[in-house]
């Protein structure tokens, strides 16, 4: 019976011992595996929470102006929501009119204006086939792939396609909502729950940690829309003086795009351009809407980033691309447009991790340094 | 003025946080924010937190890197320094005490190990949150940095009455 006891002991001791030499990172990959196959059958419920965090954090700091005027976490939030209704409402009876009429229109004039676009790009394919039939050729595929049957835009722009495509997200409206108001309300409930949690001579790390990140990513989330409604509101604002149409629908577009760096002004601007292009057929306009996006450009890149965003935290272009492809692969366009501020948040959170991780180790370094010293020479009394 | 605040107040005195107007007043009292007006206080107080720490937790060891200051709200804290062999408990802080104040000007090491002596509960200030409020509020950081220099230039007398006390003659 003791030899059998001895036996289960053992037979435990050498399952510990098996389970203590399987390497972290097999555990890590496992773990991350699972967490993808998890995240692939919720994919809507994951862009919803996201773009909620994303929203809690840009609000964030509206409710500690709130806290600071001695009001409770609670009562802040109630607040802000109830501010947020009053400004949607507000912009329900000024600033939506405009923007639905600019929709219908635009969706009404559609196939007219798809059927320009794609007579203008073929006559300049036809004008240029002389000096330069490559470009000739490449404008006719260019226009079969956006234009032509089951192209791009009969694709995207298909009734059944964008209902399946926003279908999944009919409770976003009230689900996203949901989750900011907790977000907001909970946050410190779950710093205070970390506290108690971390063992008491770990906790200054930690929240140390947490705290860092919390300010970084938290900058960057409010920068980053900061610097979003500038654009589309100075591109917006352009357009309109400029006379070309559907300023407010463009000046969202121009918006929303330029968080994807690099490609996103050129989406804004090409799509303006377009639009001068089928209003006015002539390229002056064209060119007019060009140097108004190039002027916001200058001006996002040295005024409005620097004082919104702080110091460049933008990605590498080869890890925006991979970025780009993931987040359009894994959860379609709203993919796209929130991974760049995911990955970019996760970039700047790594680092700040590494960094503390690196300056432990130069600490223990210098200890362990300066202990072999004073073994070797004790110092002597001057 | 017709909104007063302290009408506001009692009409609305539910809307309020009673638990940070108590800390508040603790604060208002400790040596490092003194001078502070509530107004600044109240822009302070958000960013802290609390933390209970039974009797026997070591709130850091000696050597660490700081990166948060502590306010003692109730109970009392052990300041412990290791001398040659033997550890040396060089003060006992009670409420309205604070410590581990070095860490606001720089990732320091900790010079000696804070340890709760009793069940007790902190307020805790970080590093990163401090240097985020102060860097567009010149009036929180420079009383703050003076009451700093007070306290240490205090320490540094100390340490010299100590000294001087304690040589041959």
């Amino acid at each position: 019976m003791n030899e059998e006891k001895r036996t289960g002991s053992a037979l435990l001791a050498d399952l510990r011992e098996h389970h203590s030499q399987t390497p972290r990172w097999v555990l890590l990959l496992l773990a991350l595996g699972a967490a993808a196959v998890v995240a692939s059958r919720i994919t809507h419920l994951i862009i919803m929470l996201i773009a909620a965090a994303v929203i809690a954090y840009v609000f964030s700091s509206v409710i500690i102006a709130f806290e600071r005027l001695g009001i409770k976490r609670s009562v802040a939030v109630i607040l802000l929501f109830v501010l947020l209704g009053v400004f949607m409402m507000g912009a329900d009876l000024i600033f939506i009119p405009h923007l639905k009429q600019e929709i219908m229109h635009a969706y009404a004039k559609f196939p007219e204006f798809s059927a320009q676009i794609q007579d203008t790009l073929l006559l300049i394919a036809e004008q240029s086939a002389e000096r330069y039939p490559v470009i000739q050729s490449s404008m006719i595929r260019l226009v079969e792939y956006v234009f032509g049957p089951k192209g791009f835009l009969e694709r995207t722009l298909n009734a059944s396609e964008i209902l399946t495509q926003v279908k999944p997200f009919i409770m976003a409206p009230i689900l996203v909502p949901f989750f900011v108001f907790f977000l907001l309300k909970d946050w410190p409930g779950v710093i205070k729950r970390v506290m108690d949690w971390v063992p008491a001579s770990y906790v200054e790390t930690t929240i140390s940690v947490i705290a860092e990140i919390n300010i970084l990513v938290g900058k960057y989330l409010r920068g980053l829309v900061a610097e979003c409604v500038s654009v589309g509101v100075l591109a917006s604002g352009g357009l309109w003086l400029s006379g070309i149409n559907y300023p407010i629908v463009l000046g969202i577009l121009s918006g929303v795009a330029n968080i994807i760096p690099y490609f996103g002004p050129v989406v804004g601007c090409t799509a303006s351009a377009l639009v001068a292009l089928v209003q006015y057929r002539s390229f002056d306009p064209v060119v007019n809407v060009i140097v108004l996006y190039i002027a916001i450009r200058l001006l996002d890149d040295l005024v409005i980033q620097p004082l919104m965003i702080g110091k460049s935290v933008h990605l590498h272009p080869m890890l925006l691309v991979v970025t780009l492809i993931v987040g359009e692969r894994l959860f379609g366009i709203m993919g796209m447009i929130l991974g760049v501020p995911v990955v970019t948040a996760a970039q700047r959170t790594v680092a700040i991790l590494l960094e503390h991780h690196r300056e432990t180790l130069r600490r223990e370094a210098a200890g362990s340094f300066v202990k072999e010293h004073l073994a070797k020479a004790p110092i002597r009394p001057i | 003025m017709i909104l007063d605040a302290k009408r506001v107040r009692r009409y609305f005195g539910w809307a309020f946080d009673t638990t940070r107007e108590t800390h508040l007043r603790t604060l208002s009292d400790v040596p490092l924010f003194k001078g502070l007006g509530r107004k600044l206080l109240r822009k302070l107080i958000v960013d802290l937190n609390e933390k209970k720490y039974t009797a026997g937790d070591i709130i850091f060891h000696e050597g660490e890197s700081g990166k948060a200051v502590y306010v003692v709200l109730e109970g009392s804290v052990k300041i412990i320094k290791k001398s040659k062999s033997e550890h040396r408990t060089i003060a006992v802080l009670g409420p309205g005490s604070h410590f581990g104040e070095i860490a606001l000007i720089g990732n320091c090491p900790r010079i000696a190990t804070a340890l709760a002596e009793e069940d007790s509960l902190l307020l805790i200030m970080y590093k990163s949150y401090f240097d985020n409020l102060i860097r567009g509020n010149s009036a929180i950081s420079s009383r703050i940095l003076l009451n700093l220099a007070g306290i240490l230039s205090a320490y540094i007398h100390r340490q010299d009455l100590f000294h001087s006390s304690n040589q041959p003659e």
